[in-house]
């Protein structure tokens, strides 16, 4: 009988009866294949890796870190809360020891969703990722969490979520935003005035071959991984990087992606994107899970690796050395250019956000208090061309007294505002609250 | 008239039933002879019935089984092609293993061409090591038969039996589908002598009824076409005893099922008269297969378990099982001395049993009564945390849709059925142990051989169309068909049914009146670059176990 080197749990919820619309590439047969390719390999058959049943969210875990307009109820359906509960079940088999690390093979996915959710952007409604750190957080008591997004589109939603969060390393690799969806996730965007340089986004170029990705893991998410020191290592593992990917450029194949999730050794992947349905995601899915088993992945291979595989143009190779070298500079080497921020100086930005799959207009103003003592609380005004005007409170974990008093003081004053509703999140207390 | 014929580790069981009701039971003591023990116990039952009154026989034999774990197969040679994922010389299996080139996607697509000639010559190196059999599995096959068509189209002539992967289950797993066409191959001629070897002491008894073997997935299936996927008779033990328990009690609600014997206790759970089926498929001796049982599980804990006091103070009651009970001569102290020392059962030596009692207990200043007492609560709150542990796990199962979480239809036993030997004697123990009624049938003793007797056949298709590749195929029942693009669900559901009931009838079932199932019903859109390009349709259906029309429940 095969043994699995590391113990891995998976937790595998294809949703075989949800589909955004009938064509839309986030439809039933998404996962089909690679079920069957699972199936088929009897990678369920190996003694260390265990599959677990999936459970659904409750609203109470997506209010830890959403504020969903007008409620959860509408920004929701049941295989986005089941989708998101599976990677809690994927939490407690690794938090709670009986896996060494978990793979949750789970849809719809999330990591376009924002802090505030309005509906659905890029295919996305909850951030699985964050409501799943935020329940680990609250329920084993974690701080330092790095998340490595390796989906080939940025992770906006993430990065947004935990902008102004010290505590939490974000670190995105993906199709540069001059070329794809959402066309952000540029060097220059590096978290908010708390959490100035926890946000590290690598861009890199169309046709990147699996040389480049591996090339950046080991040169700079490595280093920046080991600087940080986290507690629990978080894989957005999107897999539409794949040569045979309909919807992006780059190239990546499934032993790639295997080499990669070798090293990065995550304690738990969370599938993303990905929609080569038939000829990528079966190969790249078995090759992540074999690699998390800690197997030997040389005999994955996709049927058309040898005729349409092309490695990667040189100037590309030359491209991402330099990308590297600059961002070493700054993240590993201080030359972080940093915006001073005066102890309780509240600092305000504003922006438009889009949401692309439900055509939904979103206006946002944020203000947050600079903070040396926490991460500081912020609140943001959100107007839709829904109608929909609300005020967004957030108090942090481990809030001081200062910013737990002002968060309170903005949501006092934003009861009386012309808001639709005032939200408060508050993490210490853990009250949620909503007019 | 039906008989039925149950061999077991010790005891062999036979009953005879006539207009519904059982009116003959035997037991006889299971000798390393196989055929001799089931010729003993044929005689034993029939006396002096008219052998031209039996419409029926059925048996649940060792076979298979004994010839697995106690590794005495025959070499069979195997011709395996792969293409990518995991290494298939993880999977190697017998003496004469080889990986050749070729290869199918998950739809059945060829993505490389079987390789001949490394076909050609993985046959001569196996045909030169003087194996005559051979095994033919590609990945994927049970989308796409061809390689292993191929395969055994360019050098099946030259062995005496060719077992292929596709055959054998519609269900996807290839080392599974390795081993099981590694075991239909190895089992074949070891098979065939028992079935011959058999065959002729029922003539010679003068009995030509039809002639069934029981399956560990609780049907039945002819004995002359059981030679085809000998290992699908294996370890049909546990499948007997769950039809047994249904045959004597209905199991109408949640039932859990204990077959209580001298050494194990087997746990199965009944809904509504239908039992649960394992997942995938049965683990025989090393091999995982893809051979459909019943979800049972066993542990090492029965009537003859050996007790004894541990250090910790605390009793132990098995797994081990050192013989006879004492008060029978045996070398151990044994839940059974329990019972006669309690007068629950008056067998053997009581004053032995009673000594033997008395000593367990000495240590912890209980006499023989009081250790009796407590060996009894000890074996059904074991055999209770074991079943809590079962039913736990039945829930873990892992479910695919939003409707299956939504539904979230967890199994909860509302009664238990005891069945075995000791069964009068414990149920009142485990009841209280498990806080459930306990009842226990009439024919407790020899259930298993009533489940074999009244069993019926079991069939079950997979058929998985695809409009793209333009092709549905039934794997089990060797059938691809071409379909054009506008191929419908109804068009599968009827096909489905006619191919099994076809296949039911091949197996030996009774073509009026069969009761199929609907185990799987999807259909999926395929859609590339926001075209529609086909449909991919996935149904299974079966004949699930149950009983013959003729059985009268209660016996």
């Amino acid at each position: 009988m095969l043994h699995a080197v590391r113990r891995t749990g998976l937790v595998f919820f294809p949703a075989y009866d949800w589909a955004i619309s009938p064509s839309h590439p986030e439809r039933e047969e998404r996962l089909l294949y690679t079920q069957d390719q699972v199936l088929e390999e009897g990678l369920l058959d190996i003694d260390g890796i265990i599959e677990y049943r999936v459970r659904p969210a409750g609203f109470e875990d997506i209010r830890r870190i959403h504020f969903c307009v007008p409620d959860e109820a509408a920004v929701t359906t049941e295989s986005h809360l089941i989708s998101a509960g599976g990677c809690l079940v994927a939490a407690d088999a690794v938090l709670k020891g009986e896996v060494e690390s978990a793979f949750a093979l789970v849809r719809p996915p999330g990591h376009h969703a924002m802090r505030v959710v309005h509906g659905n952007r890029g295919f996305c409604n909850i951030n699985n990722e964050a409501v799943m750190i935020e329940y680990i957080r609250e329920k084993y008591g974690i701080r330092r969490v790095a998340i490595v997004d390796t989906d080939c589109h940025h992770g906006d939603g993430s990065q947004d979520i935990y902008w102004h969060d010290p505590n939490t390393l974000f670190i995105s690799i993906h199709q540069d935003g001059r070329t794809l969806y959402p066309g952000s996730g540029f060097p220059h965007e590096t978290g908010g005035p708390n959490a100035q340089g926890m946000t590290i986004n690598i861009p890199l170029p169309p046709q990147t071959g699996e040389e480049g990705f591996l090339y950046v893991l080991e040169e700079l998410v490595m280093p920046l991984l080991e600087k940080f020191e986290p507690e629990l290592v978080i894989n957005s593992a999107g897999q539409d990087n794949h040569f045979n990917d309909p919807i992006t450029n780059m190239n990546f194949s499934a032993r790639g992606y295997a080499a990669l999730n070798a090293r990065l050794r995550p304690d738990i992947a969370v599938l993303e994107g990905g929609y080569a349905v038939e000829n990528a995601l079966p190969y790249v899915n078995v090759g992540i899970i074999m690699a998390m088993a800690g197997m030997d992945t040389s005999c994955v291979k996709e049927p058309n690796y040898d005729t349409d595989y092309r490695p990667q143009p040189s100037e590309i190779t030359g491209y991402i050395a330099d990308l590297v070298d600059r961002l070493r500079g700054v993240f590993l080497e201080g030359g972080l250019k940093t915006v001073p921020c005066e102890e309780g100086e509240v600092v305000q930005r504003s922006r438009d956000i889009y949401y692309d799959t439900d055509n939904i207009h979103e206006r946002q103003h944020e203000k947050i208090r600079c903070c040396k003592a926490c991460p500081g609380a912020f609140s943001i005004a959100s107007t839709s061309n829904r109608g929909q005007h609300i005020l967004a409170v957030h108090v942090p974990l481990g809030a001081c007294r200062a910013c737990r008093d002002i968060g309170s003081a903005w949501f006092e004053e934003g009861t009386r505002g012309a808001f639709t509703h005032v939200y408060l999140q508050d993490r210490v207390r853990g009250v949620y609250e909503k007019t | 008239m039906i008989l039925g014929l149950d061999v077991g580790g010790t005891q062999t069981d036979a009953v005879l039933i006539q207009e519904g009701r059982v009116v003959a039971a035997a037991k006889t003591p299971t000798t390393g002879d196989l055929l001799a023990t089931l010729r003993i116990a044929l005689e034993n039952t029939l006396g002096h019935v008219d052998p031209g009154r039996l419409v029926r026989m059925a048996f649940s034999t060792t076979m298979a089984t004994n010839a697995i774990v106690e590794d005495r197969l025959d070499d069979a040679g195997m011709i395996v092609s792969s293409g990518p994922g995991l290494n298939p010389e993880w999977f190697s299996v017998g003496p004469s293993y080889h990986v050749v080139d070729g290869c199918l996607d998950h739809q059945g697509f060829e993505t490389k061409p079987l390789d001949r000639s490394a076909v050609m010559n993985a046959a001569s190196s196996i045909l030169n090591a003087g194996i005559p059999v051979l095994g033919v599995v590609s990945k994927f096959s049970v989308r796409n038969p061809w390689h292993e068509l191929q395969a055994a189209d360019w050098v099946g002539h030259s062995f005496s039996h060719v077992a292929m992967g596709h055959r054998i289950s519609g269900a996807l797993n290839f080392p599974r589908r390795i081993a099981t066409t590694y075991l239909n191959a190895a089992l074949y001629r070891l098979h065939k002598n028992f079935s011959d070897a058999l065959i002729h002491i029922l003539r010679e008894k003068g009995l030509s009824g039809p002639r069934y073997l029981l399956k560990p997935d609780g049907g039945t299936i002819d004995l002359d076409m059981s030679i085809q996927r000998p290992a699908q008779t294996a370890q049909s033990g546990p499948a007997a005893s769950v039809m047994g328990a249904l045959a004597l009690d209905g199991c109408e609600g949640v039932t859990l099922v204990l077959d209580v014997g001298g050494t194990t206790t087997d746990m199965s759970v009944v809904i509504d008269g239908t039992p649960l089926l394992k997942p995938l498929g049965i683990r025989l001796g090393p091999y995982q297969t893809l051979i459909r049982s019943l979800l049972t599980h066993s542990i090492g804990i029965g009537g003859d378990s050996e007790v004894r006091m541990a250090q910790d103070g605390k009793l132990k009651i098995g797994p081990v099982r050192r013989g006879e009970p004492a008060g029978f001569g045996g070398p151990a102290p044994t839940p059974t001395d329990a019972m006669i020392t309690l007068g629950l059962l008056d067998a053997g030596k009581r004053d032995v049993s009673r000594l033997a009692m008395e000593k367990v207990g000495e240590t912890a200043g209980w006499d023989g009564a009081a250790t009796a007492e407590r060996i009894l609560q000890g074996m059904a709150e074991a055999i209770a945390a074991s079943a809590r542990a079962f039913v736990y796990d039945i829930n873990a199962q892992p479910v695919y849709t939003i409707h299956e979480v939504l539904a979230d239809q967890r199994v909860e036993p509302t009664s238990v059925l005891i069945i075995g030997g000791p069964a009068p004697q414990i149920a009142g123990y485990i009841g209280k142990a498990l806080g459930l009624p306990c009842r226990f049938p009439r024919h407790y003793g020899v259930a298993n051989a009533v489940g074999a007797a009244v069993a019926r056949v079991t069939s079950e298709i997979t058929l998985q169309a695809d409009t793209q590749r333009g092709s549905v195929i039934i794997s089990e029942a060797a059938v691809e068909n071409d379909i054009d693009a506008g191929f419908t669900m109804d068009q599968a559901m009827s096909l489905g049914r006619a191919v099994l009931c076809r296949q039911a009838a091949i197996n030996g079932a009774d073509e009026k009146g069969l009761e199929i199932s609907i185990l799987e019903r999807q259909a999926f859109t395929m859609i590339r670059g926001y075209m529609r390009t086909g449909r991919n349709i996935r149904l299974k259906m079966g004949i699930t176990p149950g009983l013959i029309p003729e059985w009268k429940r209660g016996g």
